[in-house]
């Protein structure tokens, strides 16, 4: 199977050529646009902040990975390039590295499962586009199954990666009903915002915010709808809030001990958990000693982040078994697309149906006609069945590409259902 | 009939043993491998329980309530079939290990030391008598529960105040589930010692004319109701909660088991029956 593939990824490319290369979904239509009318005959763009692939089959036996990497040069041709920026692949690799990348063990963070609904979207514009043929499809499937598969089957994308969802984790091992609790997210920069969607995202019962600069809190604050504090005061609300998360650039302590026992006084109490993804820390790592008061920092959210990564490692041989199943039951019917085999099951098929027909209706005729039936029944399938069979041959003789025989066996061999007659 | 009697005393154990391996087997991998099937061998497990003590009734002509080794098994039963009865209620799966072993203990105590007891007394065919030990082994299975729902609570409080995030912070459910669990099974602990307590006033002077009010059971079973009690109160009027009322709950439990085992071992009491 002439599938080409290359990859420009985290192991190949510096971020900012990954940024460079990165195609929006324009860009993806244009290029498959444009693609399509040249060199190849069907195919598929994935572009994420971390890889940009191409996967094509060619219209030519001609074209190789040359041409599908001058294409993507071309397309962004103000970026310099490398040869040993890309990865190649060519028939069963290309399959293989595309089911790894769909499972998310080819990722940065192992077990990311957002690239198998990044690399659904992919095929969506393929599909959109014209650009998906009968074994891009196929091999589609068998993506979107070993995708699944490694969800249902391992814990490849169990427990939280990043610093932020290991907050969300261990909040959520203190609280049991998010959305009956409410959370104050000191700092509007990126880490405070990714923190603030996630808890969002969980579903927290109240959010507020509050930022030195009020006017950044203030658009962050519009966007996820939620409450803000004034910096100069925040301090006056702290016991209302069971989550406070700090994410502040601040050289200096924000919240003291003092501040957190009194706020836990008017608390009764009550659990409040204390996130301090800042560093330097903003909050008093003393605050830990205080009862009901549960102090984490990045230094402890790192630990669970690397458990889990650990975790999901150990897991890879599982996924890469599912890998090598799909692998296989690709090939088993890729390999089926050929004249001979297909001709043989259709006439099977087709003789099954006629003998069963046969056999139901045959005391309806009297002796003599019953061997009648037999020939002119036979006679009929033969019939119908010698134009298929001579063009099934043709195909298979032809100069056409080994793909185009294969797709148009594959439409056959759906059409009557003979897949499924062998499973 | 005894013979099979005697047969499933052995099995019991092991059935036991066999269900708490594989809750604690899914409890350490973290699997779902075993998520059905383990709730399945407890069922069984509790059916062959069931039987068991259902045999012994119609054998030996009297409840299985008659001295502390047969209401160490039918303790067992009812700790095991409150967890069962919660864990199908709430669908929380993980913790059953650490109720499974307790049962484990009281079975174990039974089989090596009951006896075939076909003469009890009198006063212990009585039918107040029945729903006194019924509703007290039904409050003590719910205190058990309680304090193990409690110890849980502590190991993972003390786990996240040093942030440890090993087997126990991975598989337990949160810190407000095992409080509520908790607080669940003492409430439905105090409700039944409070009816044991009343039927026991009612039936006590009829069964004993000359029983005295500071029997050490009595006694016992008055702390633990009142340190319940305080607890229950504090909670609904929302001044204690978290630590305070688990390790309250834990001491409820201790005193139980001190007072339990000092009147039938120890003391003489109206309690020790043989």
């Amino acid at each position: 199977m002439n599938l080409l593939g290359i990859s420009i990824n985290h192991r190949t490319a510096s971020v900012e050529l990954r940024e460079a290369l990165h195609l929006s979904e324009e860009e993806i239509r244009n290029f498959i646009q444009m693609t399509k009318d040249k060199a190849f005959a069907e195919g598929i763009v994935i572009s994420t902040c971390n890889r940009t692939e191409i996967y094509a089959i060619p219209k030519s036996n001609n074209t190789n990975l040359k041409d599908l990497e001058d294409l993507i040069k071309n397309y962004k041709s103000s970026f310099e390039v490398k040869e040993e920026n890309f990865q190649h692949f060519i028939s069963r690799e290309s399959i293989e590295h595309l089911f790894r990348v769909a499972c998310g063990i080819d990722s940065l963070l192992i077990g990311d499962n957002q690239i198998f609904k990044q690399v659904k979207d992919s095929f969506q514009i393929s599909e959109e586009m014209g650009f998906a043929g009968v074994l891009i499809r196929r091999v589609m499937d068998a993506a979107t199954r070993v995708g699944k598969r490694a969800i249902n089957e391992t814990a490849i994308s169990e427990g939280a990666v990043t610093v932020s969802y290991a907050a969300v984790q261990l909040v959520e091992k203190i609280f049991s009903n998010l959305q009956k609790k409410s959370a104050l997210i000191i700092g509007t920069g990126e880490t405070g915002e990714i923190a603030a969607k996630h808890l969002r995202d969980r579903g927290i019962g109240r959010l507020a915010l509050t930022n030195r600069s009020f006017d950044k809190a203030e658009k962050l604050a519009a966007e996820l709808n939620t409450a803000v504090f004034p910096f100069s005061n925040f301090k006056e609300h702290l016991y209302k809030f069971d989550i406070v998360v700090s994410a502040t650039s601040s050289e200096n302590l924000i919240l003291t001990k003092a501040d957190i026992e009194d706020a836990m006084k008017k608390r009764n109490y009550a659990s409040m958990v204390l996130m301090d993804i800042a560093v330097p820390r903003d909050i008093d790592p003393e605050s830990k000693k205080i009862d009901y008061v549960f102090y984490h920092d990045i230094d402890s959210l790192n630990i669970i982040v690397e458990q889990n990564l650990s975790k999901r490692k150990n897991e890879i041989p599982k996924v890469e078994k599912i890998i090598q199943d799909e692998l296989d039951n690709f090939f088993e019917w890729y390999n089926s697309l050929e004249a001979a085999p297909t001709i043989k099951t259709l006439r099977d098929l087709f003789e099954s149906v006629r003998a069963e027909e046969v056999e139901k209706n045959i005391n309806k005729f009297s002796e003599d006609d019953k061997e009648k039936l037999e020939i002119i029944t036979k006679r009929i399938i033969n019939k119908i069945l010698h134009h298929p069979t001579i063009e099934l041959r043709k195909m298979s003789e032809s100069d056409l590409r080994i793909e185009d025989t294969a797709a148009k066996i594959a439409i056959i061999r759906d059409l009557f259902g003979l897949n499924k007659k062998e499973d | 009939m005894i013979p099979s009697i005697h047969t499933i005393n052995i099995l019991l154990p092991l059935f036991y043993i066999a269900t708490f391996a594989i809750y604690f087997y899914d409890f350490q991998q973290g699997g779902k491998k075993f998520e059905n099937s383990k709730r399945l061998f407890l069922f069984i497990t509790l059916i062959l329980h069931f039987l068991y003590l259902v045999l012994r009734t119609i054998e030996f002509n009297h409840p299985p309530i008659t001295n502390v080794f047969e209401i160490f098994t039918v303790l067992a039963f009812a700790i095991s079939f409150s967890y069962f009865i919660l864990e199908l209620v709430t669908d929380i799966r993980g913790t059953g290990p650490f109720i499974i072993i307790i049962s484990i203990i009281f079975q174990i105590i039974s089989s090596f030391f009951i006896q075939d007891l076909t003469e009890v007394k009198e006063v212990l065919r009585s039918n107040l008598l029945g729903i006194h030990v019924i509703s007290a082994l039904i409050g003590y299975a719910g205190i058990t529960i309680s304090a193990v729902y409690g110890v849980l609570y502590l190991i993972l409080y003390n786990e996240l105040k040093l942030n440890k995030f090993g087997l126990i912070f991975n598989r337990l459910p949160s810190l407000e589930i095992l409080e509520r669990l908790s607080s669940i099974a003492a409430i439905i602990g105090f409700v039944f010692l409070t009816f044991t307590i009343v039927i026991g006033i009612i039936w006590l002077p009829k069964a004993f004319p000359d029983i005295s009010f500071l029997d050490p059971k009595l006694i016992g079973t008055f702390a633990v109701w009142i340190l319940y009690g305080i607890g229950l109160i504090n909670k609904f009027m929302g001044k204690w909660r978290g630590k305070k009322l688990i390790i309250l709950s834990i001491l409820g439990f201790t005193l139980a088991i001190l007072s339990t085992m000092l009147t039938n071992f120890l003391a003489k009491s109206f309690h020790s029956f043989y």
